[in-house]
């Protein structure tokens, strides 16, 4: 197989299979998070704060409030890093062209002066975020191997877009770089669905603590009468 | 404000507190204690609904570590064991690797995460050195709630009988004792107290008050932190004067066969937290009360407010803090408290368990303002405001007295001196504890009191004497 057909190999069914991967990948989530929690919870849901939990959540999406109460600069970092992560790969004007194909509609692109802009945005965000984890006590202590190879991993798409639609800054041959391009956003969207980035469809259920706090009534009986047996004692 | 926070933190950084174990537990497991763990937690995946939670959170959880820096344990300790999400991962590890498809093929694939006696231990003392004030979970963009994590925690350690004494101890008085109450206080001695209260109350305020035992079809049935009746009087005394100076002396009651608001189930066990929410909920209905009227007690009026509802159903009575009576007394101009008797300045520390969530914040600072001339807030308040050092159930642990001083509470120690205060404010059992402990530890010249203590001085009594002739009266009796 020449390069050329290797490309379009890429953009077609494998984008095709990738990408319907992450989608069933990720309705799987939501839909385990549902039944659980109306098989788990049932007309307790009722019972939850939920205009309380809707505005806490919509309260994140423009969160400088939160952001000014700890962590100023990563935070801010952080906040961007999403938008662009978002935004990019949704509104390019080339991207656009293969939500026609694929999808079968359109949507508005981003100015080309605009894409660049917040693509090396989005780099230089990625780079900080990086920075953080490895220079950042706290976030060291904390970070697995995963988390930076995520973070590497999210890189390589947009970097590699960039050089591909760059001639002028791109050292290798534009079919390379695209076809590394196409593989390495394939295959994020392979483990979106099995890693912490599944927390693009789970933040909203992550939201739902005071949904949890209600408990169900009787299991703690049930609990310590398996353990315990019905003469359990405190 | 983030490397300033560091920077307290690294300057100050102590060495963990060495004490095997963290805390007396009464009958330690010695061994296979991974083995009873993961029974305990299958038990209790099986019966309760946590497994929800607990797939969002171990998928997604992004430890990006904002938590961190809103942690006043950590912020002292600046161990990364204290860091929320960390703790937080321990269990959602153990959960991932034993409870999930995901986790088995990864430990087929690869020696992965195991549960070794270590971790045990590691969960054993930082579920403990937590005070669950659940300041993290506002700072968390998912919105994890390491609190509710940690309470799940401590739950399965505590089926496996790790468990600080002192939490096992008042808890099985309260369930299964004489007295069902955790400070072990016989109905004899209750109706003693209230006596020496009325007495005391005669002398002050020069009004009879007999206190109402056991009366039916009351509209509030009071529950205060049971120990309030050997420790703070002054509190009780402020709220028997709200109740009688708003005309509802007939209205309320104690119940003398359950009389204590503590619920330590909140802290660390379902089966506790709803069979204690039931014994208080059958005292109410044995005396057919209209509402439930909680003292000043952080944790007492949250089991009760968020918890009457989820075990007692929809129809079960509801629940009013003692703070929202008194501001609706004030509201409705029932009760009057003189603007001159309080000089000194008070500042007001915002109990978590009732302040976290939005519930009281404005109530109690409508209340201090219109009375007391010179109020400060400390800096951050409201549902930002630190931790005590105690919560969680942690006050009542003596022998953790060091770490709740050195590390739990310093923050909070700091932040209250830089208020200048002479004066602070705590409606909460568990907190005043905690906070008195504190101003002597650290020396601070700051008195703790109650909110209803500071309302007791200033509350006018009809037909009683005034607040400015008991202040004088006061005033020779401590010359």
């Amino acid at each position: 197989m020449s390069i050329e057909q290797w490309i379009d190999f890429a953009k077609g069914p494998l984008f095709a299979l990738t990408s319907m991967i992450m989608v069933l990948g990720l309705l799987r989530h939501i839909v385990i998070q549902v039944y659980e929690l109306v098989a788990g919870k049932g007309r307790r849901l009722s019972a939850a704060p939920w205009r309380k939990i809707l505005n806490e959540g919509l309260g994140w999406a423009i969160p400088i409030k939160q952001i000014m109460k700890g962590t100023p600069f990563f935070s801010s970092v952080s906040y961007l890093f999403h938008i662009g992560v978002i935004v990019v790969p949704v509104f390019l004007a080339d991207h656009i062209v293969l939500w026609e194909k694929t999808l079968g509609f359109s949507l508005p692109s981003l100015p080309s002066g605009w894409a660049d802009f917040l693509t090396i945005f989005t780099v230089a965000c990625v780079l900080v975020l990086l920075g953080f984890r490895l220079f950042g006590d706290r976030q060291r202590a904390m970070s697995r191997l995963t988390d930076y190879v995520l973070l590497l991993l999210i890189l390589l798409p947009f970097v590699t877009g960039f050089l591909a639609s760059h001639s002028g800054m791109n050292p290798f041959p534009w079919e390379t770089m695209m076809l590394v391009h196409l593989l390495s956003a394939e295959l994020l969207f392979l483990v979106i669905p099995f890693t912490k980035l599944a927390h693009i469809v789970l933040f909203v259920f992550d939201r739902l603590s005071a949904v949890h706090w209600q408990l169900r009534p009787g299991a703690g009986d049930k609990v310590a009468d398996a353990l315990f047996g019905k003469e359990a004692r405190v | 404000m983030d490397a300033k926070q560091i920077a307290i933190g690294s300057s100050t950084r102590l060495p963990a507190v060495e004490k095997t174990p963290f805390y007396h537990i009464e009958k330690p497991v010695t061994e296979n204690r991974g083995d009873h763990f993961l029974r305990a937690f299958a038990a209790v995946l099986e019966f309760t609904d946590y497994k929800a939670l607990l797939d969002s959170y171990c998928t997604s959880s992004a430890k990006c570590n904002r938590c961190a820096v809103s942690c006043p344990v950590f912020m002292v300790s600046g161990d990364p064991r204290d860091i929320p999400c960390y703790r937080t991962n321990i269990l959602l590890d153990i959960y991932k690797r034993y409870f999930t498809i995901g986790g088995a093929i990864k430990a087929r694939l690869s020696n992965g995460f195991e549960l070794t006696e270590e971790v045990i231990d590691d969960m054993l003392e930082v579920f403990y050195r937590c005070t669950a004030c659940r300041r993290c979970t506002q700072s968390c963009p998912m919105g994890v709630d390491h609190g509710l994590v940690t309470r799940l925690g401590r739950y399965i350690l505590s089926l496996i009988g790790i468990v600080p004494k002192a939490l096992q101890v008042s808890v099985r008085e309260q369930l299964e004792g004489e007295t069902h109450n955790t400070s072990k206080v016989p109905k004899d001695a209750l109706l003693d107290t209230l006596g020496f209260l009325s007495e005391e109350l005669e002398d002050m305020v020069g009004v009879k008050m007999e206190f109402p035992v056991d009366k039916s079809n009351r509209d509030y049935v009071f529950f205060c932190a049971v120990s309030d009746y050997l420790m703070e009087p002054d509190t009780l005394m402020g709220n028997a004067a709200v109740l009688y100076a708003a005309g509802d002396w007939d209205k309320w009651t104690i119940g003398t066969t359950n009389y204590d608001g503590i619920n330590y189930g909140l802290f660390y066990s379902d089966w506790h937290l709803e069979n204690i929410v039931k014994q208080l909920l059958a005292e109410v209905t044995r005396l057919r009360g209209k509402n439930i009227l909680i003292g000043e007690c952080g944790h007492a009026s949250r089991s009760a407010h968020d918890f009457v509802p989820v075990f007692g159903g929809p129809s079960a009575q509801p629940v009013v803090s003692f703070i929202e009576y008194t501001l609706r007394c004030l509201k409705e101009g029932r009760i009057k408290l003189d603007p001159n008797i309080i000089t000194e300045r008070v500042t007001y520390h915002d109990p978590c368990n009732i302040a976290r969530s939005g519930w009281i914040v404005d109530q109690p600072r409508e209340i201090l303002k219109s009375f007391v001339p010179d109020y400060v807030e400390m800096t951050p308040k409201g549902q930002d405001n630190y931790c005590c050092g105690g919560g969680g159930g942690l006050v009542s642990i003596d022998e953790i007295h060091d770490y709740r001083m050195r590390i739990g509470g310093k923050v909070k120690a700091e932040q209250l001196e830089k208020t200048k205060a002479d004066i602070v404010v705590a409606p909460c059992a568990n907190c005043k504890k905690q906070l008195k402990e504190l101003v002597e530890y650290y020396k601070l010249p700051c008195r703790v009191m109650g909110l209803h203590d500071l309302i007791l001085r200033a509350i006018e009594i009809p037909g009683g004497k005034s607040p400015a002739e008991r202040k004088e009266e006061a005033a020779l009796l401590e010359m």
